[in-house]
């Protein structure tokens, strides 16, 4: 797990707040990789990343300007991608009732190998066996969020989320273990 | 998801190589098209007063193809019907308070 990474500092929200452009820059050019790979982990296609990741960079352009407490940013912005997540995959479900033969083949899994090395493999097939809620949550932790914090994102307790996460992890290393043995 | 086998990565590194292949899939200019699609996206949304007329609009038209549905297929016959049905629901009241 990384360690928690160095987090914006109040003066640089504040001015992303007032609508600065350099700051909205600075903010999105610190944010995009790890939300990138957050994204990653939640929706597992590696062609959905990047439009997933401009909307909640998007949509926290148009809502910072409502976030009370700066020192909480993190907290909120990886509430809006794992929501922004969350709902891609809810519409992505509906359109496949609606449209079970379209075209476009959204919810093909990408073939094994092509995008890493087998451990890889096994790791997407795993996180793909579990509900997206906690394939988010095993993301924050990765993201070296605390219990705490991410308690604060899901709007949660602390008790709750080590439950989760408890679970989740099993589940996990069951998925894992068996894919990558055969 | 510890791992046993020595030539195998830890889950550590399996979750960096992801977070690799993610960031990898960003192209260059991210934060500028993303601003640009903000500042196009804050331009070309209504406003309230836009959405309240919208919303109203839409409710007048659909009031009107309703009852323009309705006097076109009611015949003659059938409204009879029903004011006589209306008719006798208000003689049977008016009975029923008299008593």
């Amino acid at each position: 797990m990384e360690s928690t990474q160095p987090t914006p500092s109040v003066d640089l929200i504040r001015r992303v707040q007032r609508g600065d452009p350099d700051a909205q820059r600075e903010l999105i050019v610190a944010y995009q990789h790890r939300i990138a790979g957050f994204v990653y982990a939640v929706v597992g296609r590696s062609d959905a990343i990047e439009d997933i990741t401009q909307l909640v960079f998007i949509k926290l352009v148009r809502a910072i300007a409502g976030l009370q407490k700066p020192e909480q940013f993190e907290s909120w912005l990886f509430r809006l991608a794992r929501n922004t997540c969350i709902d891609h995959l809810r519409r992505q479900k509906l359109r496949r009732i609606f449209t079970p033969f379209a075209p476009e083949h959204e919810n093909v899994p990408e073939p094994a190998g092509a995008v890493g090395s087998e451990e890889l493999d096994a790791l997407r097939h795993a996180l793909e066996q579990l509900r997206p809620q906690d394939r988010a949550l095993l993301a924050l932790v990765q993201e070296g969020r605390s219990h705490a914090e991410i308690a604060v994102t899901l709007r949660s307790t602390v008790a709750a989320v080590k439950a989760r996460l408890h679970r989740a992890r099993e589940h996990l290393r069951e998925h894992y273990q068996a894919h990558h043995e055969n | 998801m510890n791992t046993t086998k020595p030539t195998m990565k830890t889950e550590d590194q399996v979750w960096t190589e992801l977070r690799r292949h993610a960031s990898a899939q960003l192209r260059p200019g991210f934060a500028d098209r993303v601003l640009r699609a903000a500042r196009a996206g804050a331009e070309a949304a209504p406003s309230l007063l836009g959405i309240f007329s919208l919303s109203a609009a839409t409710a007048i038209i659909c009031l009107a193809v309703v009852s323009l549905y309705r006097s076109a297929n009611q015949n003659p016959v059938e409204r009879d019907d029903i004011v006589a049905g209306w008719e006798k629901i208000a003689a049977d009241s008016d009975e029923f308070a008299a008593k």
